[in-house]
């Protein structure tokens, strides 16, 4: 749950837009940042602060490839695959990306580490191929730095 | 030449206000009139670096004086096509210039509001900016009545959750109201009505940092900073099979091959350059002949393709020009936002295809079949963003067609390396 001064941080955000609504993806990152991913409580506390249904929120939710709806690992490690990391060898870097963290792409690792999620073009075309830890980028990427990425002492896994 | 954009990017941190030193272009500005201003970026070939290439000065003054108030100024730093990171480079190594630079561009436009629109995987960057922005606000530089001028101008930094249309303007602004980032049907303009209904002016950001360099040293400065009949500066890229892939602000109308043979090193060893994309994924072909063209706008046009945003994709001689297309298509299908048919259906129902031929199973007559394709989505779409998917697409498939009727007569991929590749 947030507490007061989350909420009254929101709200002040939300409030200082024309309309509410332009609050409504600064405020489900907010929670994203908090829960790790929007599960449906998230949701009805976006809903009570932004003024959008939920049905609302899952239309935003479900069409920008950053908010989460489903839980993922303590880090998440997004993989370009788009033309320059292509090129360099991102569907490798993806085969062995799976292999470490033992689960399909998207799933959290078994333990809870790590999820492992292709994504387009990072602009970080110079460094392919490259990938996003969370908010950090890193490249280029090969296999050994790979495994040290998505390593327990890098992503608090055991 | 003098690096006017690029001026702090050797330095190990991005400077912060003490290390940037004065506004001193802003003090230039908030000196002289606004109209005065707009005169002077008129007389420079100053356009939409972004990709459109619309003269800037056209575009600043669209919005008329007495347009219902308030006007807002957007800077569109949602970059996300393949091949174009010009501006993550502006927000990650002087996020001060760009906060100069709005201050300069909103004074000139007569703006209320600035809104910096941040694709959401630099999210680092935009953290960065807001540092910058809150540094400067206690500084006098931002907020109301700056430096005594009378001017006000707040910026808000927008991280936005990702997606290439959000580059869009009209896309953006619902993005930014808190929408699904559909593109909105033109006219009513953005100029005319944009966010919440507002007059808005939205803005590439490597265009509004050029202006500072305008205002501070002339017009005549800015046109002798250009070679092969270019003007002023550009951040031009290069990525791809080459040494050293990167970034670098040089003379407008620097050609091709001083760009990929010097500045990127040239092609990895043992490697030839087959073709290039010249402005960015969503660009036509050009070939080695084309190598000596300069990069402007102009001559890129001449060449029927697009310079873009000068974003530079090579493709090598060991990399099968239809893994490179399908790698390129796939990046569309995944980005379509999905509201009209053509885009939504269209692009994957070529990408079946094209996968199709690659697995071996091509048909007599796909290669036509995709042009045919292609000559349908482009102009039966409602935005730009499925014209610009089709062309490398459509310019692929007639150079490169003796590869894919190799690919569909032979059952097997010429090139025996096909990398593994995932669903779109
Ligand atoms: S062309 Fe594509 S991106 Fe543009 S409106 Fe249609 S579906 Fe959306
Ligand atoms: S193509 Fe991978 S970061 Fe741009």
């Amino acid at each position: 749950m947030l507490n007061e001064d989350e909420r009254a941080h929101l709200a002040a955000h939300i409030g200082h837009y024309p309309e509410p609504r332009a609050g409504a993806i600064y405020t489900l990152q907010f929670l994203q940042r908090k829960y790790g991913h929007l599960h449906n409580e998230a949701l009805r506390e976006a809903s009570a602060l932004c003024g959008l249904s939920i049905t609302q929120l899952e239309e935003l939710v479900s069409f920008y490839p950053l908010l989460l709806r489903r839980p993922v690992g303590r880090r998440v490690l997004r993989i370009c695959d788009s033309i320059a990391c292509h090129m360099a060898g991102a569907p490798a870097l993806l085969d062995e990306a799976v292999r470490l963290s033992g689960v399909p792409l998207g799933q959290p690792s078994a333990d809870g580490a790590v999820t492992v999620l292709p994504h387009v073009c990072l602009g970080l075309c110079d460094l392919a191929p490259a990938a996003l830890l969370d908010e950090a980028a890193h490249g280029p990427l090969d296999a050994a730095a790979l495994a040290a990425l998505v390593a327990p002492e890098n992503t608090g896994g055991q | 030449m003098e690096a006017v954009l690029s001026r702090h990017f050797h330095l190990p941190e991005p400077p912060d206000l003490k290390t940037y030193g004065d506004y001193r272009a802003l003090k230039a500005a908030l000196a002289q009139k606004p109209a005065d201003l707009l005169d002077q970026i008129g007389q420079t070939a100053l356009r939409g670096y972004g990709g459109a290439g619309f003269p800037l000065a056209r575009k600043w003054s669209a919005v008329a004086a007495d347009a219902p108030r308030p006007h807002y100024m957007v800077i569109n730093l949602d970059e996300t096509e393949p091949g174009s990171f010009k501006d993550r480079k502006l927000l990650y190594r002087d996020p001060h210039l760009i906060v100069e630079a709005i201050l300069v561009g909103a004074y000139i436009q007569g703006s209320d509001r600035a809104f910096v629109f941040v694709r959401g995987e630099y999210a680092e960057g935009a953290q960065g900016l807001q540092r910058a922005v809150d540094e400067a606000r206690a500084a006098g530089l931002v907020g109301r009545n700056i430096l005594g001028s009378g001017f006000s101008l707040d910026i808000d930094v927008h991280l936005s959750a990702g997606r290439y249309i959000c580059g869009e303007e009209t896309a953006l602004l619902n993005a930014l109201e808190g929408r699904r980032a559909n593109p909105r049907s033109k006219p009513p303009f953005p100029f005319q009505q944009g966010l919440w209904g507002k007059p808005t002016l939205i803005n590439n950001l490597e265009t509004v940092c050029q202006v500072p360099g305008v205002v501070l040293n002339g017009v005549d400065w800015f046109k002798a900073q250009g070679v092969n009949g270019g003007e002023g500066t550009k951040l031009y890229s290069v990525c791809g099979p080459v040494k050293n892939p990167g970034c670098w602000e040089l003379p407008m109308g620097t050609t091709a091959r001083e760009l990929i043979y010097e500045h990127a090193g040239g092609l990895l060893d043992g490697h030839a350059l087959t073709a290039f994309l010249p402005g960015g994924a969503s660009t036509a072909f050009l070939l080695p002949e084309h190598l000596d063209a300069s990069m402007n706008f102009d001559s890129v046009a001449k060449l029927r393709s697009r310079f873009g945003t000068c974003g530079i994709i090579v493709l090598d001689d060991q990399t099968c020009p239809l893994d490179f297309l399908i790698a390129i298509n796939a990046f569309f299908v995944r980005e379509s936002c999905g509201f009209c048919t053509p885009c939504r259906d269209g692009l994957p129902y070529a990408h079946s295809i094209l996968e199709r031929i690659e697995a071996g199973q091509g048909r007599p007559g796909d290669r036509e079949h995709l042009l045919e394709l292609c000559a349908k989505i482009a102009p039966n779409s409602f935005c730009a963003f499925a014209p610009g998917a089709v062309m490398p697409m459509e310019s692929g498939l007639k150079l490169f067609a003796d590869v894919i009727e190799r690919h569909i007569a032979e059952g097997a991929c010429p090139w025996h390396a096909v990398p593994a590749r995932r669903a779109v």
